[in-house]
C-alpha cells in the first residue's frame, strides 16, 4: 500500500513538471504555426454558434467563404454576456483578423467603439448599423424582412381554408416585428387585390411606417426565443380561434408551433422564419407552407470574400427581395400554380417599387 | 526523505482560524505535503489542469489523429506525444498570456518603455472580471459561514444592477454624490431582494435554498420587464436594452479612458468589501455571532444569540454585496443593462458559490479564488482566439478544481499529504435551524 502511495505521489509530481515543461516548450511551436492566411473572425452574441438563428448563420457564412477561398481561415468567439463584446472584439484585433463579423444590435456600441479606435480594421455587423466616425472599414448588413414577410402573407392568405391566419413574435423588437408587419401587409394586399376577407391574428400594426430602426404595433409575444411550450400553447390558441396557418417569428420557439400543428390534425400549417425550415427541420417539412428567409449567411459570406480579395465595400448593405437578402422559400405543402404566379407578380412589383409593404397603405382586415 | 522522518513532525492543527506559522526546522517536503488549505487548493489546481489536458487531448481532432497512428506503427508514439504536448501547451500558454502577462511583450515594454497598455491588457481584463465576482462571492461566503445558503445571489445582483443603473441613468448629479448614490442604490436593490427570503426564513422557517433559488426567476422576469418598459428602456430603442449611465455615475478606468485598459475604480470598491468582510467576521461581535451560529446553532441559541435577527442581518449583508456587485459589473464594463444581464454563463452569482467554496468562505481566500476563476475565464477567451479550443474548457478546469477542493481526501491520497482531515474539509453547516 505504501509503495502504491509513493508511486502516485511521484506520478503527481511528474505531471506537475511535465505540465510546466509543456507550457514552456510549446511557446515556440505556436508562433511557427501562424500562417499568412486571411483570417475571418466572428464574435457571436450570447446565443453561440449553434443557436439555429443568426449567430449560426453568420458562422455558416464564414465557413461558406472558406469553402470558396482556401486562403481564408475562420475563427469564432462566443460572448457569455454583453460585457464580453469589447474584449472579444479586441482579442480578435490583436490576433490580426482580416475582418471581424459581429452579430446583432446589442453589439452596436462595442463594434462602434472598436471601429473608431482601429480605423484600418475591417468590420461587418449583422442586423445593425453602428454610427462610426470615418466610414471606410465598417459594413452594416441589414435586411428588410418585411418584403419577404409580405410575400409570406400573400402565400398564407392564398393557402388558408378557414380565412384566418396568425403570427406571433419572440419579443417586441423591430428585428422581429418587421417580419410580422410585412406579413400583415401581405394579407391586407391579398384581400384588397383579390377581394377576399382573410383575417390576421397576433399583430396589429401601429400608425406610421415600419423601419429597421423602429416598428410599432401590438401583438402576441412569447417573451423569449427559447420557450417552445409557450409557442405550442399560443399556436393551439390561434388554431382554436379558427386560424390554420401560423407564422412564428421567434427562432426555436417555432418548433412548438410545429408540435401544435401536428396535434391539431390535417390542414394546420406553419410558416417558418429566417432559414429554410425544410432544411433546418427536415423531418417536419410537410407542415411548412414556406419560409420567410433572411439572407444572413450569403451576405456575410460575400462580405468576407470581398475583404479577402481586397474589394471590401464599407457602408450599408440592405438585404431586399432584389438581392436575395430576404426571400420567400416554399415548403413541403403543394402550392397552386396560380398562387405562385401571383406571388411572382407581387415580388416583381415590390422590387420595382410599385407595391408598398406598409400595411397602412391597405384597408385593415375585417374583424 | 523517508516517511519515518516526516511523520515525526507535529501534526498540523485545524488552520481555519489562525494557521500556525510553519516552523523553520520543518523541511520543505513536510511543508509541501501538509494539508494546509492553500496547499490542497494548489494541488487541486494542478489536478484540474491535468484533467483539462486530458480533455484537450481527447477532443482535439489533430491530437486524436496523431494517437490513431500508433495503432498502425509504434514509431508514431513520439510524434503523438509531441502533438499532445504542443496542443496542451499552446492552450495553457494562451490561458496564461491572455490572463496574466505575455513574457515577450512584457520584456519588450520593459526594455523599450513602449506598448505598456497592450502588455497590461490581460491583467486589466482579469481584474475587471474578478472585481464583481469577488464582491458577490464575499457576500455568499458570509452567508455560508453562518450556515445559510444564498443561492439567489445572482438574482440579487440583477436587481442591484437595475436599481443602481436606474439611479445612475435617470438622475443627474455631480460625480462626487452621483456615483456613491448609485452604489448605494445597487446595495439597497440587492438588500431588498434578499430581505424577502431572509424574513421568510426567520419568521416562517421557509427554506432559504428554495426561496432564494426561485427568486432568481422572478428577478429575470423583472429585468426583462424593466428593460422593455418606457421609463428605463433606452430612448429610441425597441430592443431589450436599458438606459446608459451618465458619465458621473460610472466607475472610471483606473488609468484613464485613453489607456484602453478597462480595469476601473471598482477594484477599490472590491478592496473595501474584502476589508469590511474581514473586519466583520474576525473583529466585530456581530461577526462572532455569525460564526457561532454557523458552527453550532444550538450553542448560539443557548448563549443568547437571536437566530432570527442573525438570519435577517446576514441576508441583508449578503444581498447588499450581491447588489453592489451587480452595479459594479454595469458601471465598470458596459454602462448599460440589457435583457441578457447576468443570465446563463454570465451568472456571476452562481459562479460565486463555487468561488466561495474554493476560498473557504474567508474574504482573503475568496480574493485568490476569484482571481483564479477570472484568470481562467479571461485566459480561456484568449485560448479560443489563439488555438480554437472552446472557451468551455476553462469552465471544465474551474469545475474540476472545485471538485478536487471539495473532495480533499482524494487530493491527499493522490499527493500523499499528511495531517488531520479536519483542516481541509469544507465546513458548511447544513442544519436546518431557526424555525
Amino acid at each position: 500500500m505504501e509503495s502504491v502511495r509513493r508511486l502516485v505521489t511521484v506520478l503527481g509530481t511528474a505531471a506537475l513538471i511535465l505540465g510546466t515543461l509543456t507550457v514552456s516548450v510549446a511557446s515556440t511551436t505556436v508562433a511557427a504555426s501562424a500562417s499568412s492566411k486571411f483570417k475571418a473572425c466572428v464574435v457571436t452574441d450570447t446565443g453561440g454558434i449553434n443557436d439555429k438563428s443568426f449567430n449560426e448563420s453568420a458562422w455558416d457564412g464564414l465557413k461558406d467563404a472558406k469553402k470558396q477561398d482556401s486562403n481564408i481561415s475562420v475563427q469564432y468567439l462566443s460572448s457569455t454576456s454583453s460585457s464580453d463584446y469589447a474584449p472579444n472584439i479586441n482579442s480578435f484585433i490583436s490576433k490580426g483578423c482580416g475582418i471581424i463579423v459581429t452579430v446583432g444590435f446589442l453589439m452596436d456600441a462595442a463594434t462602434a467603439a472598436a471601429a473608431n479606435a482601429h480605423p484600418s480594421q475591417k468590420f461587418a455587423i449583422v442586423d445593425d448599423a453602428p454610427v462610426v466616425k470615418t466610414g471606410t472599414h465598417v459594413e452594416a448588413l441589414q435586411y428588410e424582412t418585411d418584403q419577404g414577410g409580405f410575400l409570406g402573407g400573400i402565400l398564407a392568405a392564398g393557402m388558408t381554408k378557414t380565412g384566418t391566419v396568425a403570427t406571433y413574435g419572440g419579443q417586441n423588437f423591430s428585428a422581429v416585428t418587421l417580419y410580422m408587419n410585412g406579413f400583415v401587409a401581405g394579407v391586407r394586399y391579398y384581400d384588397k387585390t383579390w377581394h377576399k376577407k382573410v383575417k390576421v391574428l397576433g399583430w396589429t400594426p401601429g400608425k406610421g411606417t415600419c423601419s429597421l430602426a423602429a416598428c410599432s404595433g401590438k401583438g402576441t409575444f412569447i417573451g423569449n426565443f427559447t420557450d417552445q411550450t409557450a409557442g405550442k400553447t399560443d399556436t393551439t390558441t390561434f388554431f382554436s380561434e379558427n386560424a390554420d396557418i401560423v407564422f412564428p417569428v421567434a427562432g426555436s420557439v417555432g418548433l412548438g408551433s410545429v408540435v401544435a400543428a401536428k396535434g391539431a390534425g390535417a390542414g394546420h400549417y406553419v410558416m417558418w422564419v429566417d432559414s429554410n425550415g425544410c432544411l433546418s427541420d427536415a423531418s417536419d417539412c410537410k407542415y411548412f407552407v414556406g419560409t420567410v428567409a433572411k439572407g444572413v449567411e450569403p451576405s456575410v459570406e460575400a462580405a468576407v470574400l470581398s475583404a479577402a480579395k481586397g474589394t471590401f465595400k464599407a457602408g450599408s448593405y440592405i438585404g431586399t427581395l432584389a438581392n436575395n437578402g430576404t426571400q420567400l422559400e416554399y415548403g413541403g405543402v403543394t402550392i397552386p400554380t396560380s398562387l405562385k404566379s401571383k406571388i411572382a407578380t407581387v415580388k416583381a412589383g415590390i422590387i420595382a417599387g410599385t407595391i408598398s409593404v406598409n400595411p397602412n397603405s391597405y384597408p385593415p382586415t375585417p374583424k | 526523505m523517508s516517511d519515518a522522518a516526516t511523520s515525526k513532525a507535529p501534526p498540523e492543527e485545524a488552520p481555519t482560524e489562525n494557521p500556525p506559522r510553519p516552523a523553520l526546522y520543518r523541511s520543505l517536503w513536510a511543508r509541501y505535503t501538509s494539508t494546509s488549505p492553500i496547499i490542497v487548493a494548489l494541488y487541486a489546481l494542478t489536478l484540474g489542469l491535468v484533467f483539462g489536458a486530458i480533455i484537450i487531448i481527447v477532443t482535439t481532432p489533430a491530437v486524436l489523429d496523431a494517437w490513431r497512428e500508433i495503432f498502425r506503427h509504434w514509431d508514431a508514439l513520439p510524434h503523438a506525444l509531441n502533438v499532445s504536448f504542443n496542443n496542451v501547451g499552446a492552450a495553457y500558454r494562451a490561458i496564461f498570456t491572455g490572463s496574466v502577462i505575455d513574457p515577450q511583450g512584457f520584456w519588450h515594454s520593459l526594455t523599450t518603455g513602449q506598448n505598456w497598455p497592450n502588455t497590461l491588457t490581460p491583467l486589466s481584463e482579469t481584474l475587471t472580471y474578478a472585481t464583481p465576482l469577488l464582491i458577490v462571492s464575499v457576500g455568499v461566503g458570509i452567508a455560508f459561514q453562518t450556515g445559510l445558503f444564498n443561492i439567489g445571489a445572482n438574482g440579487q445582483a440583477v436587481i442591484g444592477g437595475v436599481a443602481g443603473t436606474v439611479v445612475g441613468s435617470m438622475v443627474r448629479l455631480p460625480t462626487f454624490i452621483h456615483l456613491p448614490m448609485a452604489l448605494v442604490g445597487g446595495i439597497l436593490g440587492g438588500m431588498l431582494c434578499a430581505a424577502v427570503p431572509g424574513l421568510l426564513k426567520a419568521y416562517t422557517g421557509a427554506h432559504e435554498v428554495i426561496v432564494t433559488l426561485m427568486f432568481n426567476y422572478v428577478t429575470y422576469a423583472f429585468l426583462l420587464y424593466a428593460v422593455l418598459s418606457t421609463p428605463f428602456q433606452q430612448p429610441g430603442q425597441q430592443n431589450d436594452i436599458g438606459r446608459t449611465l451618465y458619465p458621473s455615475a460610472i466607475l472610471a478606468p483606473l488609468f484613464g479612458t485613453k489607456s484602453g485598459l478597462r480595469v476601473s475604480y471598482g477594484v477599490v470598491v472590491a478592496g473595501a468589501v474584502v476589508l469590511f468582510a474581514w473586519w466583520l467576521l474576525d473583529r466585530s461581535s456581530l461577526g462572532f455571532d455569525f460564526r457561532v451560529t454557523g458552527a453550532n446553532p444550538s450553542a448560539a441559541r443557548a448563549s443568547g444569540i437571536s437566530a432570527k435577527s442573525v438570519i435577517v442581518i446576514v441576508f441583508l449583508i449578503s444581498g447588499g454585496l450581491a447588489g453592489l456587485a451587480g452595479f459594479v459589473q454595469v458601471a465598470s464594463t458596459t454602462h448599460y443593462i440589457d435583457g441578457g444581464f447576468l443570465i446563463g454563463n454570465a451568472g456571476i452569482g452562481f459562479t460565486a458559490i463555487t468561488v466561495a467554496l474554493l476560498g473557504r468562505n474567508r474574504p482573503v481566500g475568496i480574493l485568490w479564488a476569484s482571481l483564479l476563476f477570472a484568470a481562467l475565464s479571461v485566459g480561456g477567451r484568449n485560448m479560443q482566439a489563439a488555438t480554437g479550443i472552446p472557451l468551455d474548457l476553462a469552465t471544465v478546469i474551474q469545475s474540476a478544481v472545485v471538485l478536487f477542493v471539495a473532495t480533499p481526501i482524494l487530493v491527499k491520497e493522490i499527493f500523499h499529504l499528511r495531517g488531520t482531515s479536519q483542516a481541509s474539509t469544507l465546513k458548511i453547516s447544513t442544519n436546518v435551524w431557526g424555525s
